[in-house]
């Protein structure tokens, strides 16, 4: 008798974690399913362009440097749309964090050039700067939906413009420009403001990325503040009987979310570029901070959902390249692919009775 | 001599001005036809982009400007059927959807491309919209740019008044409208709510393909990457500052393009004020219409939110 409950247990097990999966086997199955006939029609090898998608990543020792870059800004990008999503609402705007956080690293890193510091003081002047710019920028967001009812997707959308905007402000004129250039760029960072090598292969951001991932994890998993955020996700009127404030929580939400995107987009300008220079967010085409929005909605904002996720998209996203490059498979084949995946994946956890995502 | 020259030159600039309106004016009069009956369509960069890429292709292909907005319009209400066809089934939020749809229009525009015309040497040209000169009007300064205009404005300004007209003296637009407002109540004196879901939502997707088709046909006359360039972002925040009125969603495009033409020669010439802030103005200005007129920008009151009869 305790044999056989234990086994239906053990089954009723298995069919949870399979029903769990089921939606993200099948969207993944779709997705590929659709754009493997539309590579197909285009007269392209379908195996070919998989192997391509799917194995650049892994198939050389760049190809995995190429995918962790990717990797980082596309986490800070998906925990900046990631957070706010947890108390349901819509940070559009990770973009804009991104470029404003950016922005902001590189004129405080022109700014402070003549001071020679070393990059023991430098750096951590930078990431701060980075954070806090990215953060206020939220805030304004944030605050205008707790005061004013405003739609933060409305308003972080509008703040995108702005930033992108100011991008080009910084990277056309005095004191900031880079003379002589045909592309909007600022001058270079000092070298002390310049993220080192990690292994002689990968720049420091993918410690900080790492050190953002546990520091997400902790605070959403074993704070009062993450109890609280997740609370008002759940219930928000059961929440502010018991004293959490709505507001604050929205407000703490934005700020986090947006000093994560303005990291991603400080670590860009330090890591990547040595300098700010437009387009400094963008992959394939498109802005980290749309993919972001993307790679939360697979995982549904989970704090660890969201490394698992960004790597799945960098891999594509590499991947993506790669075909374009060798098989000379346009590249936005893999925006629909991923655009596919997402409503697939959206679709058929709501079919399985998930979250009534409204 | 010198003034004459000035109201050439102001001429030319409105009349600029106000064909760029009709980009503006199209694709927020589809956010705002959709908006009435609630539904928040935010996919409007999407459809442009997917919308300007295939009537392109349709026009070039057929030889014929006509095929291009009509192709145009349909993948606008291509998109619009998917959004609010997977959100009546499942409820699924239609922000979620909007962005997800942004995304799909923007790989598919350049794969399109890509497929059917590839890269070329020169910049393949879309046949000419024609224009219309409206005889005597046409001739004064200033006014003619109103009146000496593409047949698409022509179009913008008919669609714009009928939108009016419809919505704001006929019975079949205030029930309409009440769906907006209160779907149940509406749904209880007998208006099909899903119908009109449905029905808003693919014409106000259609308006925003035409607003797409409209920038490879008349504004640069070829197709380029990221050709909308958030404009259909931008739309969003003109039905905002619109308070979902199809009128003043005129006017506000009017002064969205105005400022977007402006900076465009500001940019040509030199000049002491930073173009890039006369840029983020358009933006900056929903901002602070949203927070100084909180109490008077309306919305629908039902905008975004599902419905169901249970």
């Amino acid at each position: 008798m305790a044999v056989e409950e234990k086994t239906i247990e053990e089954n009723s097990n298995w069919q949870k974690f399979w029903n769990g999966f089921k939606p993200y086997i099948l969207a993944l199955v779709i997705a590929f399913g659709i754009s493997g006939a539309i590579i197909g029609i285009l007269g392209y090898n379908i195996p070919k362009a998989y192997q391509t998608l799917l194995f650049t990543s892994f198939s050389s020792q760049r190809g995995f440097v190429e995918t962790l870059k990717k990797f980082i800004p596309l986490t800070f990008a998906t925990y900046a749309f990631a957070i706010p999503f947890r108390i349901k609402f819509f940070n559009i705007g990770g973009w804009g964090q991104m470029l404003f956080g950016g922005t902001i690293t590189a004129i405080v890193g022109i700014g402070l050039a003549g001071l020679n510091l070393p990059a023991i003081i430098f750096i951590p002047i930078l990431i701060l700067s980075a954070m806090l710019a990215g953060a206020l920028f939220a805030l304004i967001a944030g605050f205008l939906k707790a005061y004013y009812n405003i739609n933060p997707i409305i308003s972080t959308i509008m703040l995108n413009f702005i930033a992108f905007y100011f991008v080009n402000f910084v990277a056309t004129n005095a004191p900031w420009k880079a003379p002589q250039s045909g592309h909007p760029m600022t001058l270079k960072l000092p070298e002390a403001a310049l993220l080192p090598k990690v292994f002689n292969q990968i720049h420091f951001g993918i410690v900080l990325v790492i050190l953002a991932i546990i520091a997400i994890y902790y605070l959403m998993n074993k704070t009062v503040l993450g109890y609280e955020i997740k609370a008002t996700g759940i219930n928000p009127d059961a929440s502010s009987v018991y004293g959490i404030k709505m507001k604050k929580t929205l407000m703490i939400t934005f700020l986090i979310a947006g000093a994560m995107g303005g990291l991603g987009g400080g670590i860009e300008v330090m890591g990547v570029h040595s300098r700010l220079i437009e387009g400094f967010a963008l992959t394939s085409g498109a802005q980290y901070g749309i993919f972001g929005i993307l790679t939360a909605l697979i995982c549904q904002g989970k704090p660890l959902g969201v490394p698992l996720s960004a790597m799945f998209i960098s891999i594509l996203l590499v991947g993506a390249d790669a075909m374009q490059r060798t098989l000379q498979v346009p590249v936005e084949l893999v925006f629909l692919t991923q655009a596919i995946i997402v409503l697939m994946i959206v679709v058929l956890r709501r079919q399985a009775g998930g979250s009534y995502i409204e | 001599m010198k003034g004459s020259v000035d109201v050439g030159q102001l001429t030319e600039m409105l009349t600029q001005i106000i064909s760029y309106t009709s980009i503006y004016a199209l694709a927020s009069l589809g956010i705002v036809i959709g908006g009435r009956t609630g539904v928040f369509n935010i996919s409007g960069e999407g459809i442009m982009l997917a919308s300007a890429s295939a009537g392109f292709i349709a026009a070039y292909q057929t030889g014929s400007w006509f095929m291009g907005f009509v192709v145009g319009a349909l993948m606008g209400g291509l998109f619009a059927l998917i959004l609010i066809y997977i959100h009546e089934k499942l409820k699924i939020s239609q922000f979620i959807l909007g962005i997800t749809l942004v995304i799909l229009g923007t790989g598919l525009s350049d794969l399109l491309y890509k497929t059917a015309i590839g890269v070329q040497l020169f910049a393949p040209e879309a046949p000419r919209v024609p224009d219309i000169r409206i005889p005597g009007l046409s001739n004064i300064p200033i006014i003619s740019a109103i009146f000496n205009q593409d047949v698409i404005v022509y179009f913008t300004y008919i669609a714009v008044f009928i939108a009016f007209y419809i919505f704001y003296h006929t019975r079949i637009g205030l029930e309409t409208r009440a769906i907006g407002e209160d779907p149940k109540a509406a749904d209880v004196v007998g208006i099909n709510v899903k119908l009109r879901r449905y029905v808003t939502t693919i014409i106000g997707g259609m308006f925003m393909g035409l607003a797409g088709a409209y920038l490879p046909l008349v504004v640069t006359g070829t197709y380029t990457t990221n050709i909308s360039n958030g404009r259909g972002f931008m739309a969003i925040g003109i039905a905002i500052f619109a308070s979902w009125r199809p009128e003043r969603a005129l006017l506000g495009s009017f002064i969205f393009a105005a400022i977007e033409v402006i900076s465009f020669q500001q940019q040509l010439g030199a000049s002491m004020f930073p173009y890039q802030f006369l840029l983020m103005l358009p933006f900056i200005s929903v901002l602070l219409i949203m927070w100084l007129f909180n109490k008077k920008v309306e919305f629908p009151a039902a905008l975004g939110k599902p419905y169901s009869r249970e």
